[in-house]
Formats: structure tokens, sequence, C-alpha cells
């Protein structure tokens, strides 16, 4: 009697076993961490169920039934089938044919995209930081996915996940992260309104990808900003180009007399002395061969680069550039002018009106040259609060209409001159004998003008610098103090700085022209009598002929 | 071979002979066709429906001068249409298999069957047959009225999305009704099967939701499971073969297992 009291204790002792393993998974679906807990009380409670199991088999000869083997055999065969099944869906899913057979691809990445995920270097991983999937979103970038296993996705709750949030700087649901090794990327924010792009999220993907980096040259030699840190040195600034993938290095054009090949953008910031002929030879000769410039010419010095900006219609203004606002608001003296106005200008198209300054800064003067287009980027306020100061020695300053510029002055302008067809890489300086013999074509080359590169010959473009080029940028700015170390990371100045040479590298001229996808354009004309018909067939006819046939056939039956 | 085949067309046969005379087959005929017709109106002519709804947009655009984005008005109706059509065969198709054996079991014709010179393979795969074309028979009238709304699209619409989408309804019902057959082999008790079948095709077709929860590979196979994505992928004109092997993997799974439950029953009687 005792044994088998005991026997049945025993009995229920094993539903311990589901238990254990019950307390096992929620202890670690709750805490999300599968460490020695979870795992003890797992492995207990299987161990436990399958002592059960096994008990209770040998305890009713359960194994040598006849229904058993058969329930064996089947047990084998379906978790057989199941296992094949699994396998060929696996296989399925990694080898698959998947055509859209929408008419616009409303569904196929664009072959650009394709390409470029195709071939990414390094896995990249795109966060979205929303608790909603839409399904437009997953189906895109799963897309993308399917090009390639180094694309990963992933859907976070910023609040689930703080600290995650906090890593990639998420400030609203929504936002679209890409990372790509210790690379982050905001790409956009995603709402009811607007779902992710193909054509966003494919450029950033480039961008972030790209691995042959711009290369900057700063020109030196002629008293221009130091690179490394001290006094008045642009240190700050060469680093902040390094953090967007530049690579920085000094030029010397005395020594090397022309510009490198691989320059994407020359910076000549705040020369003192001016610049030998042969030097601004070497910088229009780089101008024309699709080059990019960035000026920043100080007042009280002469870099003697009239001529090259004689081209481009920009005079240097020799007076001084005074806010007197700033004085009262920023704490800056009058020679600071506080700049809140920018131009329409892909510089300085995110700055709204914020601020920034430029401690002893002269005015520019621009005129229109044909082919050249100019958008000034940083304008003072105007006259009565900023004006172009000439006299410079007076203690008191005054407006002198006779002498002085009325504001809005000026400090900053981009511009852009289209490469028509491909000049030689040789300067028109050298004459160049043509090989026509018309003289009406034969266009006469003043060396001050290379402007006009249409020359009689057509010389195939041998210029393997300017593989993609079809524009020259200049970006000329009245000031180059704004940029020095302290400086740099106040305000706006570092934006001005690192935008413009972003602008002049021309990396936005490399990218895809992806074409959004749009649904073909259709519409369903019915006429009234054509959609009653559909109405009266649909809602009633066909549901009365089937309940009719029903009702006729139970009545017959009966 | 042929053997085995000749059977199938039999059981084919006897299975389309007992709807085709059965009145609660034509009632539940009659309520597919009402609701899907109710659908179909609905989204096409209705008050809210596609054609008003775009008219309006038009309207709208016309009067502000700006052109509207482009709307495929047909493609975008099939796919709600089908949409639709969808969730309801979640509702009509476990009515439709639950007696496919649970009947013969209350009958008591399932021994019958069971022991049999017919391979149960055959009985199944016959009696799924069966049960489909009678569910493609009802289809039929709804794409009658398709037709004739596509057919008024300016400019006229290829019909291959449309078709796509079709053959993935009629995929997905087979993978239904053949999940429903197995179920239906379990009990002898209809409604029992109906409501479990209900309950599992919904686990099948949601189980998308429960994967987005689920994160790293099981999520991902979880969600590959649901049946709802893939439908989709198909009516939205994606022709994707891991679809096409997933319903398949769904309709030879269920002929499988009923086939074993079958057999299971074959030895326990013995």
């Amino acid at each position: 009697m005792k044994i088998v009291a005991k026997k049945k204790l025993w009995k229920y002792l094993f539903w311990l076993g589901p238990f254990l393993i019950a307390v096992g998974l929620t202890v670690g679906l709750v805490s999300e961490q599968w460490g020695l807990i979870p795992l003890v009380f797992l492995i207990a409670g299987v161990v436990i169920s399958g002592l059960g199991i096994i008990w209770q088999s040998y305890e009713t000869n359960w194994w040598k039934r006849r229904s058993t083997q058969a329930g064996t055999n089947a047990l084998v065969a379906t978790l057989a089938v199941l296992a094949i099944l699994g396998l060929i869906n696996f296989l399925g899913t990694r080898y698959h044919l998947r055509a859209d057979l929408t008419e616009s691809q409303l569904f196929t990445l664009a072959p650009q995209s394709r390409e470029l995920v195709s071939v990414l270097p390094q896995p990249v991983k795109v966060w979205v930081f929303d608790i909603n999937q839409n399904p437009q979103d997953r189906e895109l970038l799963e897309n993308y996915q399917r090009q390639s296993s180094k694309f990963k996705y992933e859907y976070i709750d910023p609040q689930a996940r703080p600290g995650l949030a906090e890593k990639f700087g998420v400030k609203d649901y929504g936002e679209v992260y890409l990372e790509s090794g210790d690379k982050r990327q905001l790409v956009q924010t995603v709402n009811q309104n607007e779902r992710l792009s193909e054509i966003r999220l494919t450029s950033r993907l480039q961008q972030l990808t790209n691995s042959t980096t711009a290369k900057v040259y700063l020109l030196q030699g002629h008293g221009e900003r130091q690179l490394s840190a001290g006094k008045g040195a642009i240190s700050q600034a060469v680093q902040g180009l390094g953090d967007k993938n530049f690579t920085t290095s000094p030029l010397n054009l005395g020594e090397t007399s022309k510009v490198p090949e691989d320059a994407s953008v020359v910076i000549v910031a705040g020369p003192k002395r001016g610049l030998f002929e042969g030097e601004v030879k070497a910088l229009q000769e780089y101008l024309n061969r699709g080059g990019n410039l960035l000026l920043m010419i100080d007042p009280n010095t002469n870099p003697k680069l009239n001529s090259l900006l004689q081209e481009w219609g920009v005079r240097l203004d020799n007076r001084l550039a005074v806010d007197v606002s700033g004085e009262s608001v920023v704490g800056l003296g009058p020679a600071a002018p506080l700049v809140t106005e920018y131009g329409q200008h892909p510089i300085t198209k995110d700055f709204g009106n914020g601020n920034s300054f430029y401690p002893i800064a002269r005015p520019l003067e621009i005129t229109s040259v044909p082919g050249v287009q100019a958008t000034p980027l940083l304008r003072t306020k105007p006259y009565p609060n900023s004006w172009a100061e000439s006299d410079l020695q007076s203690e008191k300053l005054e407006f002198n209409a006779d002498k002085d510029l009325k504001g809005p002055l000026t400090l900053g302008v981009a511009l852009t001159r289209k490469q028509a067809a491909k000049s030689a890489s040789t300067p028109q300086a050298a004459p160049t004998p043509s090989p026509l013999p018309s003289p009406t074509i034969q266009r006469k080359a003043p060396p001050a003008s290379p402007a006009s590169p249409a020359l009689s010959t057509p010389t195939p473009s041998s210029t393997p610098s300017s593989q993609t080029a079809t524009e020259s940028r200049l970006v000329v700015l009245g000031n180059s103090d704004f940029a020095t170390d302290g400086l740099f990371q106040q305000q706006l100045n570092g934006d001005v700085f690192l935008n413009s040479v972003t602008w002049l590298s021309q990396q936005d001229q490399q990218p895809l022209s992806i074409r959004p996808k749009e649904p073909k354009n259709r519409r369903i004309t019915l006429t009234t009598t054509q959609g009653n018909l559909l109405i009266l067939s649909s809602l009633l006819l066909l549901p009365l002929i089937g309940f009719a046939i029903a009702v006729i056939i139970w009545w017959k039956r009966r | 071979m042929g053997v085995v085949l000749s059977n199938i067309i039999a059981i084919y046969r006897r299975e389309l002979q007992s709807y085709f005379v059965s009145p609660l087959a034509y009632a539940i005929a009659g309520i597919f066709w009402f609701i899907a017709g109710l659908f179909f109106v609905m989204i096409l002519l209705g008050p809210d429906g596609i054609l008003l709804g775009v008219a309006a947009i038009d309207a709208q655009g016309q009067q502000l001068g700006v052109p509207t984005p482009p709307i495929d008005v047909p493609y975008e109706f099939v796919r709600a249409f089908l949409d639709r059509m969808g969730w309801l065969l979640l509702f009509i198709l476990p009515i439709l298999s639950m007696g496919l054996y649970a009947e013969e079991r209350k009958r008591g014709t399932l021994e019958l069957l069971a022991t049999s010179p017919i391979t149960n393979w055959a009985v199944a795969v016959g009696k799924l047959l069966g049960v489909l074309t009678f569910f493609i028979t009802m289809v039929v009238p709804m794409l009658v009225f398709e037709a004739i709304a596509i057919s008024g699209s300016n400019p006229p619409m290829a019909l291959s999305i449309p078709l796509l989408g079709h053959f993935g309804l009629i995929l997905l019902a087979a993978a239904i009704l053949s999940v429903g057959m197995f179920i239906s082999s379990l009990t002898d008790s209809t409604i029992l099967s109906a409501v479990l079948t209900f309950a599992v095709i919904l686990l099948l077709l949601l189980i998308d939701l429960i994967a987005k929860i689920v994160p790293g590979p099981v999520g991902e196979a979880l969600g590959y499971l649901s049946l709802l994505k893939h439908y989709n992928t198909l009516t939205q004109g994606i022709f994707d073969t891991s679809a096409l092997i997933l319903f398949a993997s769904y309709i030879f799974l269920g002929i499988f297992l009923t086939a074993q439950s079958i057999d299971a029953l074959r030895f326990q009687r013995q």
C-alpha cells in the first residue's frame, strides 16, 4: 500500500519537469538573457520530463505495443518530411527566382542600388528607430537585403533600448540610420506621409561606403594658415575634413608647379604674401580642367590672384567689413561681422538664419561673367548696421558716403563654370598650332581668358584628373579667421568651411540618377449601367442563385 | 501509376458529386458570393470606393491646378479585392474542409476508405482536388465581375498581375484546405474540425505579427511561415518561387499528414 502511494507520488513529481521548463522559458524571455539561471531551470526540467517519459513507458509496456511501433514510424516519417520541407524552403529562400510583374517595376530596386549593394565592401546595417514596421519599408529593405548578405536591417524601439538610441543620437521616432564600421549617418525620418526612399538610402549608402576619399590640398608657402596646431592655425578645420572622409595634404606650388592630378579641392587659406605668377597660372589651369578652388582671402593682403578672380567676375574689396550690431548682441567687435543671412545654395541650405561670424573680413564685389554662375553665400546686415569701412586709422567708426560702401555686403560667394568641350590640358599660353586651315573658326586665345574653352580643334580629353567633372567650382571667402582653431567650432563657422569643401569636391556630381518609382497612371471608367449591373448581379443575383439551389435541393431531398 | 491516377479521379468525382448535390455547399457558396460581392461593390463602387475616391482626388487636382500623383486604379482595386478575399477564405474554407474526413468518420465510411485498396494518399489527393475544384467554381463568377471592371480600365491593364494574384488566391486556398483536411481527419466532429482549422489558419496568417516581436533568425523563420505574407507578395504582382515553394509545402504537408493520420487509424483499429 505504501509502495503504491509512493509510486503515485513519484508520478506527480514528474510534473515538475514541464513546470521547470516553463519557469526557465519565462525567466529567459522576461530577462532577455539566457544566462545560468534560466538554463539551469530548463535543463532540470528537460531531464525530469525525459526521465518521466522513460519511466512511464517502461511502466506501461508502451514500447511493445503495435500501435506504438506504427506511431513511432509515423512520427519518424513526419519528422523526416518536416525536415525535408524545411530544407527545401530554406533552399527556396536562398536560391529563388523573383520577377516583378508590375509595369513600372514598383518592387524592384533600381540597377544603381542593386549594383551598389551587391559590391558592398563591408557590412552595413540600417537601423530604423520606430515601433511600427511599415510593410512597404520592410519590403524595400528586404529588397536590399536580397542583393547582399552584407546588408542588414533592424527595427528598434528607441524606448526599449535607450542606450542604442543614445549612441545614434535618436531624437524622434522614425529616424533611419545607416551604420558601417564605426560610421553612422542619418538617412531620413520616416513617418506617415514620408516613406523610406530608395533614392536617399542608396545615395547615403554610396557616401558611406565610398572608399575613394577625396583629396584636399592646402596651398602653403605664402604665409597661409598653419595646418598643425599653433597660433592662428586651422588644425581643427583640417581635422574636420578628415572626419568627413577627406584626406588633406599641404601643397607647395613653388616645388611642383602644377596642381596634382588627384586634387579634388585646393584650398588657399589666408595667404599673407602674393603668389607667384606661375602659381596663379597653375591654379588657373587647374580650374580650367574642372578643378575646385577655395579661396579665403583676408583684408590688407594682396595674394595677387586678381587675374584669376577677374575671369570669374570677383573683385576683392580693399575695405573692411564692419558690423556695429554685433557689438551689443554677441560681444564681438565691430570688425567681426555677424552673418545671419545666407544665399540659396547647397552649402548654406540648412543654415536657416543661424549665426556665423568673420573677424576682420573683406567684402567681395561680384560682376556677372558669361558662363559663370555666382551665388552669394554670406551677406552682412544692411546699412546702417554694416558697411565697408575704408578709413581704418580713425578712432571713430562712422560711415562716409564718399568712401565707404553701404551694406549688405557679400563676404562669400560660390561660383560654378560649366566645362564645355574639353580643352587641351595645356593652357592656352602655349601656342597650339591648329591643324585646321580655316581661319574663321580659329579663335584667338588670350592667356587671360581661358573661359572660352571652345577650341576649334576637338582635342580628345586627355586629362585623367577631370574624369567626371563637368564644371569647375570656386568659393571665395573674404576671411580666413573664421576657420581658425577656436573659432572653427563656434556657431556655424565650421559648417561654412566644411560645407564649402564638400560642395567643391563635387561629390554630389557622381550620384545616382535614380528615378522615383511611380505607378502607372490608370483609371477605370464604368458607365452607370455597367456599375448598376455589377452591383445588382454581384450583390443580389449571384447569392440568390446559390441560396435558391440550396433550398431546391433541400426541398427535393425532403 | 495509372491505377493510382484512376483512383484519384474516382475519389475526386465522388467528392465533386457530393458537393454539387449538397444544399449546404450551395448555401456556403451563396454566403461566399454575397460577402465577396459586398467587398467587390464596396471597394469599387461604394461611397468610400476607389472610383469615387480617385475621382475626388482628380477633381481636387483640377481645381487647384496641380497634377495629381499617378494612381493605378485597376491595380489598386485588384490588390484590395484580393486582400479581402484572402481574409474571407479564412472563414469560408474551414467550413468547406471540415466535413472532408470528419463526416466520413461520423458515418462510419472512413473504415471502408482506410481499408480499401486505394492508398490513403490517393484518397487525400482526390478529396483535396474535389474541394479545391468546388472552391474554384465559387471564385469564377467573381472573376467575371472583376473582368468587367478591369475591361473598363484606361489605358488597358496587362492581365499578368490579376492572373498571378488569383493564382495566389487558389494556392492559398489549396494550402488552407490541405491543412483543414488534415485537421478534419483527426476528429469526428465537423464543428470541432472547423473551429480548429480556423484557429490554425488564423495563426498561420498572423504568424508574421508574432515574428516581428521575436528577434533574430527564429523570428525570420517564423515570419517566413506566414501564409499572408507570401500571398501578399503574389497579389502585389511579384512572382517569387519561394512563395510557390511555401504554398506547395503546406499543400504537401497537409496531404502527407492526412495520409499518416488515416494510416495510424488503420493500426489503431487493428
